[in-house]
């Protein structure tokens, strides 16, 4: 009988501990949802570095209320159908804050299910505008839109190139399409004259009918909204058939990899960027941090997920909550100083400010920045990578 | 002086496109018309010869070797041994031990290869596009008007590799015991096998057969884009699909037209309507097929035998 006793007391005991322990421990889980395989596993990629990194840091100086943050990793290969489960997924298991998606396309079904479960979600990388408009309060994005892109890009297009003939093509994708859009408009008010405006099938691989046709219409500037997988073949294929042509495209097209897949023909390629939080001297030691674990800081997507996480840290910390009611009205009302400059949401969740940066690729797959200064046209800054 | 140039040059680009559609197409067709299966995995097979042809090339011109035809000949060897091997080990797995039951069982198997073959790529090349420069850059211009027809090198390698391959096949089926052994069969598996044809071998020469097509498209298609990822394999299986049925599935003749057919029809639809309707017109004129002639172009009409 005393054995039995002093055995269950033992294990009385043993529980206990465990439990202790496990309250010290108990992580806030956070979810980092995006591509990491799949065709734009590398935006991915960028979506994780930067969460990570902000993870380790604050948890480095001693988590949050206590408690560390966990990143946990879920891949929806930038498919809508897979980003669905994925959220699912996270609602099951029990996770009530989510950095992503990347896609917009696989974001907007994703953040239907968010809002319905309470969680909150931030979206370092999706650019399309309908993802906010729904206005859920939940959910918030650490980068621009399109139609604040497309603006850029569009002005751009219409001030400094002044093209004759323009093509705008795009993937038929939420983000692809939606951006796409936004330039035709641009454009278009600015008097440019749009012969060709035509959706392509994303994995398509053959371009020749279509390169022949902007031929035909002797385009001599082209659009592309879409990703780099796409735009680096059209952009090959073109050099082969002769299309003598400028071309454009957004932050989805701007990735070494498309010089890889273009080689010499992605030269002078023109890309709307996010400015390039890296060059900025405040951020210093972040990017070293980044450099000492031989991490790329320079994607467009990093800072964005960093400050994403940082400002969900910020939001538990001083609720000294994790409800996510709770630390997305703080994060609605008050204004965060990050590695993407002064961070402050509108009602919508989008940010007051976010610059878009007009950049020219080289086929080494570096960038420089475009001077967009009218009384300068012509003249470049020098390379910042 | 533009349009009829106009017209040519997408006729140019439909015939390239189309003639490595029937390379693919006639692995589905012949494996069809011996075993009366659809071989889903077939597209794969492709993918992976693209695979082995870019690190081929791209390990021999870090070796400093960058004579075109050198490096041509040598990735398409290789990828003809590895994409056949794999063909092989395929029937042999999945396929021979289903053989005598439904139908359906061994289309699953099939697809289930399909989706073993794609992630096995996956994990061994990763996901991201892997490219290799162009080894045959330029080609010839004819220039009337405005508009520039481009004839490149690449297409002409091609059309003439393509039809090379199709000759040569052509003769090994008519001529060779082999290709006679494989018409038998064709004709009456079982009788074929009571006359002393192994018919087990046949079978596995055609998955071979199949692959090694399948392997010379993956190396020209592979050069022409100068890209490849695990997923080109399921597009461009479709596409050859739809090419087989539409010619007639079981007839070589037919897979061959019917990729032409469907290569123009793709590269006239995006030159005079919108690349957006590409793939509904192909696949709108399987379906147009399928309604009014169900056994293709140059297909026969299946008797059902009692």
């Amino acid at each position: 009988m005393k054995k039995v006793m002093r055995k269950s007391l033992l294990a009385l005991g043993v529980s206990a501990a465990g439990l202790v322990s496990m309250s010290a421990q108990a992580d806030i889980p956070i979810a980092i949802a995006g591509p990491v395989t799949g065709p734009v596993a590398q935006y991915g990629d960028m979506q994780t570095i930067g969460a990570k990194m902000a993870i380790e840091q604050i948890n480095k100086a001693g988590g949050v209320n206590g408690e560390m943050l966990k990143g946990v990793i879920y891949d929806d290969v930038c498919e809508p159908k897979q980003a669905v489960a994925v959220a699912n997924q996270i609602v099951n298991d029990g996770i009530q804050f989510v950095i992503g998606h990347l896609c917009s396309s696989s974001t907007q079904p994703a953040s239907d299910i968010y809002y319905e479960e309470g969680i909150l979600m931030i979206s370092p990388a999706s650019t399309n505008p309908a993802i906010t408009e729904a206005g859920y309060d939940t959910i918030f994005r650490t980068i621009g839109r399109d139609d604040a892109q497309g603006p850029v890009a569009g002005t751009f297009i219409a001030e400094q190139i002044k093209p004759e003939r323009m093509a705008i093509i795009h993937d038929k994708q939420q983000y692809g399409q939606g951006v796409a859009t936004a330039v035709k408009e641009t454009v278009e008010e600015a008097g440019i004259n749009v012969v060709v405006f035509e959706g392509i099938t994303a994995g398509q691989q053959n371009y020749s009918s279509l390169i022949s046709k902007l031929k035909l219409n002797n385009v001599d500037f082209v659009y592309y909204g879409g990703y780099h997988p796409e735009l680096g073949l059209i952009l090959r294929q073109s050099a082969e058939l002769g299309l003598d042509a400028q071309f454009m495209g957004p932050e989805g097209v701007g990735n070494p990899d498309i010089s890889k897949i273009a080689g010499e023909a992605s030269e002078g390629l023109l890309v709307t960027l996010p400015k390039a939080f890296e060059t900025d001297p405040a951020n210093a030691d972040l990017v070293a941090a980044f450099e000492a674990k031989d991490q790329d800081p320079s994607g467009p997507f990093v800072m964005p997920a960093y400050t994403a996480v940082q400002v969900i840290a910020e939001g538990m910390e001083a609720t000294d909550s994790t409800d996510p009611f709770e630390v997305a009205e703080y994060l609605h009302e008050n204004t965060f100083d990050t590695p993407i400059g002064k961070v402050d949401f509108d009602e919508k969740g989008d940010l007051e400010e976010f610059e878009f940066v007009v950049y020219r690729w080289h086929a080494d797959g570096t960038k420089t920045p475009v001077n967009t200064d009218k009384a300068q046209t012509g003249s470049e800054e020098t390379a910042t990578e | 002086m533009e349009a009829p140039l106009y017209f040519l040059q997408q006729v140019i680009n439909g015939l390239t496109i189309g003639s490595t559609y029937a390379l693919i197409a006639i692995g589905y067709t012949m494996v069809y018309g011996i075993i009366g299966m659809i071989n889903f995995a077939h597209g794969e097979i492709y993918m992976i010869a693209t695979y082995v042809a870019f690190i081929v090339i791209a390990g021999l011109s870090m070796m400093g070797i960058d004579s075109t035809i050198f490096l041509m000949v040598a990735a398409l060897i290789v990828a003809i041994i590895v994409a056949s091997a794999h063909a092989f080990a395929v029937e042999r797995v999945a396929y021979r031990p289903v053989r005598g039951s439904k139908r359906l069982i061994a289309l699953i198997s099939a697809i289930g290869m399909s989706i073993f073959l794609q992630n096995y790529m996956l994990l061994a090349q990763g996901s991201r596009d892997k490219a290799i420069g162009n080894i045959l850059p330029g080609g010839w211009h004819f220039s009337g008007g405005d508009f520039t027809v481009v004839l490149s090198y690449m297409q002409v390698i091609i059309f003439a590799v393509t039809l090379i391959s199709m000759l040569l096949l052509a003769a090994f089926i008519s001529r060779s015991k082999l290709g006679r052994a494989c018409r038998a069969c064709s004709q009456d598996r079982g009788m074929a096998n009571l006359l002393g044809i192994n018919t087990d071998l046949v079978i596995s020469m055609t998955f071979v057969i199949g692959a090694a097509l399948a392997a010379v498209a993956g190396l020209l298609l592979g050069m022409y884009y100068g890209v490849v990822n695990p997923y080109i394999g399921f597009l461009a299986g479709l596409k050859a699909f739809t090419a087989a049925v539409l010619g007639g599935i079981g007839s070589i003749p037919g897979a061959v037209l019917g990729g032409l057919l469907l290569g123009v029809a793709e590269a006239l639809t995006g030159g005079y309507l919108s690349t957006e309707y590409n793939d509904v017109v192909s696949f709108g004129l399987l379906i147009l097929i399928l309604l009014f002639r169900p056994w293709g172009i140059l297909g026969k009409p299946e008797v059902e035998k009692i």
